[in-house]
């Protein structure tokens, strides 16, 4: 056994030497050579991809959510794509994919590149990320009311992170927003490069505190229900300090229409299913266009003469809706816009706000403003509506209630495409356009008004307020809240 | 000396190693190793015989055959040779020689006194004791059967190519207990997956490792998905070139293959030349392939939607058959066709043709006693049962291998090509607005419609413009106009280098080698209804159906694997004790690098090339690189022959854990007792009695690139569709939505098994049991987290999955006579499994979804169970229904059952009678179920046979209640539910976004088959017949695979074995439109002179 020993010597050694300088550098070959390590990641890269990802969702899926449930569009008698959406049938499983990347996609990319920008002192960076962060953010609120805000984004450090009221969120962006806006941001301006990564804006910063002082603008409207002292405050601040607001639209236009960069809502929708017909016009929107002769059917619906579903009527037969087979399909185009806030939206809020709080003043003139660059969306011209007499001219002797009515409907009719969101969420916000108490197969319907969906499981006229939290949450953090029904109205709702 | 010799040698070796590995010249190194190879080529041929050369052929005692690859040597020398095929040997032998020694796998050995003669033809008796069955175990190592403390079933060439399956497991399904083999596709060339002893990885991988003669198969699906299967890499390995085939299942056999042998092993040894004359082996086979089974639609109700026949549908939810005739289709040229509204049976069967499949396999080998050799090349030649060849597999296989001795040291090396082209028509879900699938286009024709008179895909009444519907496409159009290519050229092979130090002591290095070099191509034309025709809205739906882009995908695919090992091998006796064992040391380097390029929407139809779009291309690249070192030891001690105790140790050194925590080492030991052997059973009808105990643990290591955080190029991903970077000459990266973790350990399993072998009446009834119970702890694998973390996953070592089972197999022999003889092996198989951990907080880990049902991980259960929406119940048990009659969808998913298997059973039997012998092999698996994306289509066009249900008239979904609530929504109280499903929304109560909660029973399906696997009827021919073409041997047997499959009733739909979600555990989740599986019929001639 001796023997044994000895014999065995330069083999251990030569295993030992082997192992110890061989092992090490040899086994060095781990670092990823299809992905950069994260230390490489610079806002330049980090900001384009946020803005596409906030655009991605928010102007596709949710557009598409949005505008079925604001009602200018439904789902086809001929096929199934949305149909859980037209019935009000949204459980947990449903609308993870925004939710996972609007958190593990746009915001977390928003959350890096300010974590950086602010390490170097770069506050073009920090407020155009501030302002995406609180428009993406924002919008989570007022779909689920409350979501993960103080403790999220921390990676593996926290991972079940608890969730905030929407009004905390609220107050957290507002100051994020003024915080971002208190830094010199502009005595460096973006280089070339930088300002190609700019989708929204190409690099002016003036146009970025124009959309940061808007979007608190809208948050501030959001509040007037639930918290109307605050909104009246913050609104008059804004004023006050001599905000402006935007003029122009702000959002993505630069989408080339080719595959993998199109709209996101023309993506999903058109190119993307086997079925490009999923969406057709909607009663409810195309007749009181057609009532009002207003020409944006032609540009909705690719016809002066849409021929309509009645919402969520799916399920009928071919006898008793004939007239289905023939139904128009919605015009979309791979290079339309999406919009965060357009010009006519910040119109619209700038009339409501004047009515508000400084007595009108001004308003009229704000709101005309509003229908033009509404119609100016689609190339048209509104001042004939716009003339005395003429379907939207201003209802100046009207209560704040009948203007804020036509101010809102004006708004809602503007938002078709990938901005109708908003739609949804402004007549949880004001109650405009009204509910239809009967359908809209009713000779009594009267055009414009939302009716409650054919199919709806909800039952008549609860309507859906939220979207209820989503399995990626429920299923992995215990801290999500109890199951909220879809029906339940979000913290700023009426 | 020696001992520094030893030492010079290991260190030129480890340099040599440390150039070739750090070395970019790889071309170089290439070239280096084939010109070498060459040399040996010729140096082993040349080699000169001296002395006397004694010629013999060996045969069986019982039958007379000649058995190949018998070892024959001089008794008390090293070396020696083989029988060749023929059963022929010739060997050298020393005028001092006394006696020559026989010895094989499975039968007696024998040693033969040298007489004066020069021919010694022995007839070997086959081993009923086992006593001296050799068999292969980790790295190749010999041993006998009967120290092996753990299970081992080893298959021999005859039985893997008994019925000439092209893929090396084709032919072995129901025949190993503990082994599950499935034929998941219904294409040639397709995938064949195995699994051993169940699944205990939750998202890692539960493939076995391959090792062709000591080296590591690469066995990747390379360029499959759920669209194309092009088939696994082991699937490469010629069945004919196969001598054994030796599946080791538990962690204590396959501890020393270290982190790759977790899943269990299978170790193929492959023919090799012998000394002797020239031997030349000839078969072929030639087999008619078919579709094995078809989905059975209903047969009441034709082409329609909503009750009413509407001749645009693609449903079959018309009115009932009335056998009247009817037009149908487009008005074309003001002339419609004119069918009678009848059900048509055997549709989708008399639209596929029959295939055929080739299978030419010649070898020559031989060689002096010194030096040998073995060439063989394989062909086959398959076209599948889609008209075209555009689901076809073509495959050459080339070997060449050689071995030769001088003195104490000898070489040996084989090289292998493979070069193989496949075609695939697609399947799964069609990529939207590019281009249609077959199988989805073929479910979507209404069970009155004639499938075949389809074919004539450009007549004017079936061509884009006119095919009767615009909701699907005309399938043929798919086989005509779409398709893929998968081109695949491959060499793989070994240099082994052995010396023999002293009689106790020996040496070996080993070089292996396997690199692919393959790439894909995928293709869809361009189509679009022309403006007003019928499909573009002319029809009386007025629905026009999307215009197809067309695509290209092209795919580069490079792998490669080198693995080095040098192995100290000994084994002495002491009084009592034998000891045998090796010390080694191994390395590992493999890799893969993928370029995909694609660009849809073609510019000229019909033609696919990369530049023909006006899009930019788009292109990805993927490349993966790990490096492993091992250490290791075995030792067997043996006492008195009877009690034997393996212990084994090994220790890795992985790339891909984070420097620190990437050394393990994991042991094991295992025991066995030969009672036979020592004590006296001879008054007992027992013949035979092992007991086996070991207890094994394996480590293993994890996926590259999971220890540094990373950026991805940015690609948002919609509902459908993508928004992928570059935007506007912009580029963006993303945070990665996986957080990789430094700290991961190495995954363990843990295992241990006890055994036992029992024989009785000399061997007429053998039973081989065994228990095991293995854990696999600390899983690494992407977690799900939420996504407010801004992370959707996190790399962990969470969770401990448990399976234990039993194996049995159970052999009779109830005939055994001179002429006729009747053997019977039945094999049972039991496997419970289990999540026993999962991380704090996590309540489920999804493994696999489609739609909402989701197959999950969940603690306490076993792994895989199937979630999915289902009704939310009021506390007396009843169905809640909405105000429109439909379910209401509860909140928490429901539970659908599981994928484990209540058992499997296998039954082979043979009878033979002279010259001829007649087998066949039941394959029953009984339990579990999967999910059908096919019944989702069938569902939706109403020709699953369970949407006939109420005779399709209205009815109240049954035992349900509506629940009244007050204006707030508050609950008042359930009553009975008088809102019936109308007539033109039965349809909608079969598809999930109207009628989530009730849906997936349909869905979800049992998926317990029993399969007439194996018939196979074959004929010797007699030595007067055989003669006369100067053959030593021919056997003409003709033979059939997968016959007949039963199904259970509620499965009208599919065969659940096969599957396009891959050959893992995600594929237990079912299918999703898949291809029908194959049947075989065939006829097989093999010839030997």
């Amino acid at each position: 056994m001796k023997k044994l020993n000895i014999y065995y010597k330069p083999l251990v050694l030569s295993a030992i030497l082997f192992l110890t300088f061989g092992c090490k550098k040899t086994l060095d070959v781990n670092v990823d050579p299809n992905n950069p390590q994260i230390e490489k990641a610079s806002p330049e890269v980090l900001f384009p991809s946020g803005v596409m990802s906030t655009a991605g969702r928010v102007g596709g899926d949710l557009a598409i959510l949005g505008g079925i449930w604001s009602q200018f569009w439904t789902q086809s008698f001929a096929s199934n794509q949305f149909k859980t959406i037209d019935t009000y049938n949204l459980t947990r499983t449903d609308f993870n994919g925004p939710y996972d990347e609007l958190f593990a996609g746009a915001l977390n990319d928003y959350y890096l590149a300010l974590k950086i920008s602010k390490s170097k002192s770069d506050w073009r960076y920090n407020l155009m990320c501030t302002v995406m962060r609180a428009y993406t953010y924002q919008v989570l609120v007022d779909l689920y009311d409350k979501v993960p805000y103080t403790e999220a984004f921390q990676g593996a450090a926290n991972l079940q992170p608890k969730f905030d009221d929407g009004y905390a969120i609220y107050e957290g962006l507002l100051k994020e927003l003024n915080d971002a806006l208190a830094k010199d941001f502009t005595s460096i301006p973006l280089t070339a490069d930088q300002s190609k990564g700019d989708f929204i804006f190409g690099g002016d910063m003036s146009l970025w505190v124009k959309f940061a002082n808007t979007l608190k603008l809208k948050m501030y409207l959001r509040m007037v229900n639930a918290k109307p002292a605050e909104a009246q405050a913050g609104i008059t601040k804004l004023y006050q300090d001599g905000a402006d607001f935007l003029v122009t639209d702000a959002g993505i236009a630069k989408f080339e229409g080719t595959p993998n960069n199109s709209n996101p809502f023309y993506e999903y929708n058109v190119r993307r299913l086997n079925i490009s017909t999923n969406l057709r016009a909607s009663k409810t929107l195309s007749s009181w266009l057609v009532e009002n002769g207003d020409p944006r059917r032609n540009d909705y619906y690719a016809t002066l003469s849409p021929i309509p579903m009645n919402q969520g009527d799916f399920a009928a037969s071919a006898q008793e809706q004939p007239t289905y087979a023939n139904s128009t399909v919605i015009a979309q185009s791979a290079s339309d816009p999406v919009w965060f806030i357009s010009a006519a939206e910040s119109y619209f809020m700038q009339t409501e706000a004047l009515e508000r709080y400084f007595g009108g003043a001004g308003a009229q003139a704000m709101y005309e403003n509003g229908v033009q660059a509404a119609f100016a969306q689609t190339g048209r011209d509104a001042s004939a509506f716009l003339a005395p007499g003429g379907a939207y001219a201003y209802n100046t002797s009207g209560t704040f209630e009948q203007k804020l009515e036509q101010i809102i409907v004006q708004k809602w009719a503007s938002l078709f495409g990938s901005h109708a969101l908003e739609g949804f969420f402004e007549q949880q916000r004001t109650g405009y356009p009204r509910t239809s108490t009967v359908y809209s197969t009713s000779a009594n319907y009267i055009p414009g008004q939302w009716v409650y969906s054919r199919n709806g499981v909800t039952g008549q006229g609860n309507f859906p307020k939220r979207l209820v939290w989503p399995a990626s949450s429920r299923e992995r953090n215990s801290n999500t809240p109890p199951e909220v029904p879809i029906t339940a109205k979000v913290w700023w709702g009426k | 000396m020696l001992k520094n010799v030893n030492f010079f040698f290991i260190s030129k070796l480890h340099l040599g190693r440390l150039v070739y590995y750090y070395s970019p010249k790889f071309n170089l190194f290439m070239k280096k190793l084939l010109l070498s190879l060459f040399m040996f080529f010729i140096v082993a041929a040349s080699a000169m015989a001296q002395d006397r050369i004694i010629t013999g052929t060996v045969t069986g005692k019982e039958d007379g055959v000649p058995i190949p690859g018998v070892s024959v040597r001089v008794s008390g020398r090293i070396g020696g040779t083989q029988t060749s095929s023929d059963g022929k040997f010739s060997i050298k032998v020393p005028a001092d020689a006394k006696s020559l020694n026989f010895s094989s796998i499975g039968y007696v050995m024998q040693n033969v006194p040298i007489g004066s003669g020069n021919v010694i033809n022995v007839s070997l008796a086959s081993d009923s004791k086992t006593l001296g069955e050799v068999v292969v175990t980790a790295l190749g190592i010999n041993k006998a059967k009967k120290t092996i403390g753990y299970a081992e079933t080893t298959v021999r060439s005859d039985e893997v190519n008994k019925s000439a399956p092209v893929s090396m497991l084709g032919g072995l399904q129901g025949k190993v207990a503990g082994v599950t083999i499935s034929n998941s596709s219904g294409s040639p060339g397709g995938s064949t997956k195995i699994i051993l002893r169940g699944y205990t990885s939750i998202t890692g991988s539960n493939q076995p490792l391959y090792v062709i003669d000591g080296v590591p198969l690469d066995n990747s699906s390379l360029g499959s998905d759920e669209n194309y299967d092009f088939g696994n890499n082991a699937n490469d390995i010629n069945p004919n070139s196969i001598e054994t085939l030796s599946i080791l299942k538990g962690s204590a056999a396959t501890a020393l293959y270290g982190s790759r042998g977790s899943n269990g092993v299978i170790v193929i040894t492959t023919k090799k030349g012998a000394s002797g004359k020239l031997v030349v082996d000839f078969s072929h086979a030639t087999t008619i392939t078919q579709v094995a089974s078809v989905f059975k639609p209903q047969s009441i109700f034709g082409q329609g939607w909503d009750g009413t026949f509407i001749p645009s549908e693609n449903g079959n939810w018309g009115p009932k058959y009335d056998g009247v005739l009817r037009p149908w289709g487009a008005i074309v040229d003001n002339s419609q066709l004119l069918k009678p509204y009848s059900f048509i049976k055997n549709n989708v069967r008399s639209a596929l043709d029959n295939g055929y499949e080739l299978n030419s396999n010649i070898s020559l080998s031989g060689g002096t006693d010194k030096s040998t050799f073995y060439f063989s090349y394989g062909n086959v030649f398959s076209d599948g049962y889609l008209p075209t060849d555009a689901d076809s597999y073509k495959r050459n296989n080339v070997t060449l291998k050689g071995s030769t001795k001088y003195g104490n040291f000898g070489i040996d090396a084989s090289i292998n090509y493979v070069g193989k082209t496949q075609k695939f028509v697609m399947q799964g879900q069609a990529p939207s607005g590019i281009g249609s699938s077959f199988y989805e286009d073929i479910l979507q024709i209404p069970a009155d419609i004639p499938i075949k008179d389809l074919r004539d895909y450009k007549n004017k009444f079936f061509n884009v413009d006119n095919y009767f519907t615009p909701y699907a496409e005309n399938p043929y159009y798919s086989i005509y106009e779409n398709g893929s290519r998968y081109k695949s050229d491959r060499i793989y092979g070994n240099v082994n280098m052995t010396l023999k130090a002293n009689d106790w002591l020996s040496f070996q290095f080993q070089q292996g080698m396997d690199v692919d070099n393959s790439g894909d191509r995928q293709w869809h034309n361009k189509n679009a209804p022309s403006p007003g025709s019928y499909n573009d809205g002319g029809n009386v739906e007025g629905q026009a159906r999307a215009k197809d882009v067309g695509n290209v995908v092209e795919e580069s695919i490079k792998t490669f694997e080198w693995d080095s090992k040098f192995n100290a091998i000994f084994k002495k006796t002491f009084s009592d004790f034998d000891l045998d064992g090796l010390v080694g040391v191994t390395y590992n380097d493999r890799g893969s690098r993928f370029l995909t390029t694609a660009v849809e929407d073609l510019a000229i139809p019909g033609f696919y090339n990369l530049a023909n779009s006006a899009n930019k291309p788009t292109s990805t690249e993927t490349e993966r690189h790990r490096r492993l070192f091992g250490a290791y030891a075995q030792a067997t001690l043996g006492y008195k022959n009877y009690l034997f105790l393996t212990l084994t140790a090994r220790n890795d050194w992985t790339s891909t854990l984070a420097s620190g925590k990437n050394s393990y080492f994991y042991p094991a030991a295992s025991l066995a007792y030969v009672v036979s052997d020592a004590m006296d059973l001879k008054s007992t009808p027992i013949s035979f009695f092992k007991l086996r105990a070991s207890y094994g643990e394996t480590g293993s290591d994890t996926d590259p690139y999971r220890i540094f955080d990373v950026l991805n190029a940015t690609n948002v991903p919609l509902g459908f569709g993508n928004i992928r970077f570059p935007v506007a000459g912009v580029a963006g990266y993303s945070v990665s939505n996986t957080i990789n973790n430094p700290n991961l350990k190495p995954e363990r399993v843990k295992e241990y098994e006890f055994g036992g072998d029992i024989r009785f009446l000399n061997d007429r009834i053998a039973l081989d049991l065994t228990y095991y119970n293995k854990d696999r702890n600390d899983q690494i694998l992407p977690v799900p987290i939420d996504p407010s973390t801004g992370y959707q996953f996190q790399i962990l070592n969470f969770g401990k999955v448990r399976v234990r089972g039993i194996e049995a197999a159970l052999t009779l022999k109830p005939i055994q006579t001179k002429d006729f003889n009747w053997n019977l092996t039945y094999t049972y198989t039991k496997e419970r499994n289990k999540v026993l951990e999962l991380p704090g907080g996590l309540e489920k880990v999804i493994i696999n979804n489609a739609y909402e049902a989701n197959l999950v991980a969940i603690k306490g259960q076993p792994l895989g169970v199937f979630e999915a929406p289902g009704p939310e119940y009021s506390p007396d048990g009843k169905i809640v229904v909405d105000a429109t009659g439909f379910p209401i969808v509860a909140a928490a998913n429901k539970s659908y059952g599981n994928i484990q298997r209540d058992f499997v059973m296998g039954l082979s039997n043979t009878f033979s009678y002279k010259n001829f012998s007649l087998g066949f092999t039941f394959d029953w698996r009984k339990g579990g179920v999967f999910y059908s994306g096919t019944a989702d289509l069938l569902n939706f066009v109403g020709a699953d046979e369970k949407t006939t249900y109420n005779d399709r008239r209205p009815f109240i979904v049954p035992n349900s209640v509506q629940k009244i609530t007050d204006a707030n929504g508050n609950f008042i109280r359930y009553q009975e539910n008088t809102t019936a499903i109308s007539e033109s929304k039965i349809d909608d109560y079969y598809y999930p976004t109207t009628n989530k909660a009730l849906v997936y029973n349909n869905r979800i399906l049992d998926k317990s088959f029993l399969k007439l696997r194996e018939v196979t009827l074959s004929y010797s021919l007699p030595k007067s017949i055989v003669g006369k073409i100067m053959a030593e041997r021919a056997v003409v047997s003709v033979f059939g695979r997968n016959l007949v499959t039963w199904l259970p009733n509620s499965n009208k739909t599919i065969d659940p074995e096969v599957s396009n979600q891959g050959s893992d555990l995600a594929g237990e989740f079912g299918e999703f439109r898949t291809a029908p599986p194959v049947r075989f019929f065939g006829a097989s001639l093999r010839v030997t002179f």
